[in-house]
């Protein structure tokens, strides 16, 4: 440590102000100056965290999970470390410590929570020494990036085995991506998983990955899906199946605005109850509770922790118009979006629908992969629908892969003007509006909407109880 | 009715290519023509020669692999079927399978279905943007708008290339040619996917299929202002007029 690393924090914090005032949000930026100056500076800054460090990672959730890990730690009374949203390559994660640090260099805190991009996982791993990492879940994402799944999980696989024997994985057993991983890392893993999901599928028509058995290349048999390749699966020809679970959510219920299940665990079994949409919270709820237990946090701090739990920046997000309930949720691959279309398709009523494509270099300049979402379910539940506004730079083919889908022409709108499009849908007719922006729309799209509409439930209805 | 067949969808599915085959259905059963599409997967049987349209996409080097297995032994009746005039689309990693060969960074060539003459050899960087041809269909130029992302360099020999690339690299960066074109056979690089918004094409395909099947294949105009304007807004992006 010394003059040196306490000269890169100095330069990170006067770059953050800097980037703040000239109006960028700029979360990386503090990172990448002071790793300029003091490469080891993610090294020594990391090394300092008294409890732990836990790296998230995976596709889908690693935000949301992230930010329920560490409502969990501080509500157990712990000083946490978190990396912000859309900052988690190494830069990003180096200028999380960064901000947490004072100019002595002194970083004071007990656990550190990590939103770790998929192909920032060697970079991170080698420099910090986690105690925990979590995956999420493997899905196609961005391919003119990251090329293809196979290669992405190949380099995590590697950058594991590398890890000391006293990292624990916390893996997702219905992913058979994920779960393969624990054989081929060696490391001790703890498993989750969701049986029992009242909607649970015996046959997937998404597009899904992990066709065949990662082990021995055979075809894996499913007994049921929940949602992509997420289920109970075996593979015939060799020993791999879906593992053992040490945490299993049983008897799930999703109802308007709330998700709620039983927990099965070790030592007996609780109820947890969330105030987000969608099944993949309740996995992002249910990957935070197997941390959380696993670090041994007293499980009644964990559920209530959970239940309060708000959706973060652009995940299901609630805001409110005229009394009337906005939710804005960003969407960037198809598993994502099939999911944000099966809550949806789920939540009653008549709803109004915007859609943003953009094809910027965050978003996938590809926007092939509208074509692997199943809007046909919207072509077939169009009645629900009021309108589809599509807005964004591709907003024409997104309009067109609607009408593809079935969805009747009159019923879709292009407005390339996001604040026209956005005042267009919240006054719609309907009795809900849903907003789906890809990345770089969701920036615009939650300016506009906090501009036009109220954060938050204004009504500010009473949370159903759940016994 | 026309009869269509979607090989390995569950394997070769890599970047919204499944758009080509929503694209032929729907556009089928706007006009009232009957189209039945059967999926056919890894040793699944097959009778080429009934058929009158096949849509064969790309996938993952693993996926690939096990297709060209399966593939290699249905070789001769596909080959008797394109020879008879059987409507084939196949894209990317379904492009370069027709061909004679691929061959690998290290040199080593690797046997293709040989049904179309052309190859492929590995390259180092990827070709990855947005790509615009200009494909001449019944004598007419249209501007076939898509996206490639391939590492592979095919080259055309005896074959005619499906068109000029005006805006990207094309089968290979170099000869400023795209895709490839055998009897009722197209090829292309094209993802995008490639039938929705290029819908010249995918009618031309619907006639070229009705044709097989010896019905009349006057196609009845759509109204593609949509299409239209999905395309428009790339080519406007790149400086090109419809």
């Amino acid at each position: 440590m010394g003059f040196r690393l306490s000269a890169a924090i100095l330069a990170g914090k006067a770059a953050a102000r800097l980037s703040r005032a000239c109006g960028y949000r700029g979360t990386s930026l503090p990172g990448l100056v002071a790793r300029k100056i003091c490469p080891a500076a993610l090294i020594d800054l990391s090394a300092q965290v008294r409890r732990g460090i836990i790296v998230v990672s995976g596709t889908n959730g690693k935000t949301t999970t992230t930010n329920m890990i560490a409502g969990v730690l501080g509500d157990a009374g712990y000083k946490v470390i978190v990396n912000r949203e859309g900052s988690n390559m190494i830069s990003g994660v180096t200028a999380g410590f960064v901000a947490n640090s004072a100019v002595s260099a002194h970083v004071d805190c007990d656990y550190a929570v990590l939103e770790v991009d998929e192909a920032s996982m060697p970079a991170v791993l080698e420099e910090t020494n986690p105690k925990v990492v979590l995956l999420t879940n493997f899905f196609r994402d961005q391919l003119d990036r990251y090329w293809e799944l196979d290669k992405i999980i190949g380099v995590i696989n590697d950058s594991l085995q590398k890890l000391k024997k006293s990292t624990t994985l916390v893996l997702n057993a219905d992913d058979p991506l994920v779960a393969q991983l624990r054989g081929k890392t060696g490391l001790p893993a703890i498993f989750y998983g969701l049986s029992g999901y009242e909607l649970a599928r015996k046959t997937n028509t998404q597009t899904r990955e992990a066709k065949f058995c990662p082990c021995c290349g055979f075809a894996l048999v499913y007994e049921f899906f929940n949602y992509g390749q997420l289920g109970t699966y075996y593979c015939p020809n060799c020993v791999f199946q879906r593992p053992e679970l040490q945490v299993e959510a049983l008897g799930t219920v999703s109802k308007s605005n709330v998700n709620c299940c039983r927990i099965r665990y070790k030592k007996g079994e609780a109820s947890l109850v969330i105030q987000a949409l969608g099944l993949y919270n309740l996995y992002n709820a249910l990957a935070a509770f197997t941390v959380g237990l696993h670090l041994g946090i007293n499980v009644r701090t964990i559920l209530n922790s959970l239940k309060k739990y708000q959706p973060v920046f652009g995940r299901m997000e609630r805001f409110t118009y005229k009394r009337k309930p906005v939710y804005l949720n960003l969407v960037k691959n198809p598993t994502g979006f099939n999911e944000a279309l099966a809550a949806l398709c789920d939540a009653e009523g008549m709803k109004d629908v915007f859609i943003a494509v953009n094809d910027n270099y965050a978003d996938s300049r590809d926007i092939s992969w509208l074509w692997d979402v199943d809007f046909e379910l919207l072509g077939r539940e169009h009645q629900a629908f009021e309108t589809f506004i599509c807005s964004g730079r591709r907003a024409e083919e997104m309009a067109l892969r609607l009408k593809y889908a079935g969805v009747p022409v009159e019923k879709i709108t292009v407005n390339n003007n996001m604040r026209l499009a956005i005042e267009q849908v919240l006054s719609g007719p309907a009795q809900a509006c849903y907003l789906f922006p890809t990345y770089t729309a969701l920036w615009p799209a939650h300016k506009i909407l906090e501009f036009l509409a109220v954060k938050g439930n204004a009504d500010d209805q009473r949370m159903p109880s759940v016994s | 009715m026309i009869s269509a067949c979607h090989l390995y969808p569950d394997l070769l599915n890599l970047y919204g290519d499944r758009g080509n085959i929503i694209a032929f259905r729907q556009r089928c059963e706007w006009r009232n023509i009957p189209v039945k599409i059967k999926s056919i997967s890894l040793g699944d049987k097959i009778e080429f020669k009934d058929y009158d349209f096949v849509f064969l996409g790309g996938g993952s080097d693993r996926e690939q692999n096990l297709i060209a297995a399966d593939l290699m032994k249905r070789r001769d009746r596909l080959k008797d079927a394109i020879e008879g005039g059987l409507v084939v689309l196949a894209i990317c990693g379904g492009y370069q399978l027709l061909g004679k060969y691929y061959q690998t960074a290290e040199g080593k060539q690797i046997p293709c279905l040989d049904i179309l003459d052309l190859y492929t050899t590995a390259g180092s960087k990827r070709l990855v943007g947005n790509l615009v041809v200009e494909v001449k269909l019944g004598g007419k130029p249209l501007k076939v708008v898509g996206f490639e992302n391939h590492s592979g360099r095919t080259y055309t020999r005896s074959v005619k290339p499906l068109g000029k690339v005006l805006c990207g690299s094309g089968n290979n960066g170099s000869d400023g040619l795209e895709g490839a074109r055998y009897k009722n056979v197209y090829c292309s690089y094209l993802h995008g996917p490639l039938l929705p918004k290029n819908s010249g094409l995918t009618d031309r395909l619907i006639s070229l299929a009705l044709k097989r099947r010896g019905m009349e294949y006057h196609l009845k105009q759509l109204d593609d202002s949509l299409e239209e304007s999905a395309r428009r807004v790339m080519l406007d992006r790149l400086g090109l007029r419809m």
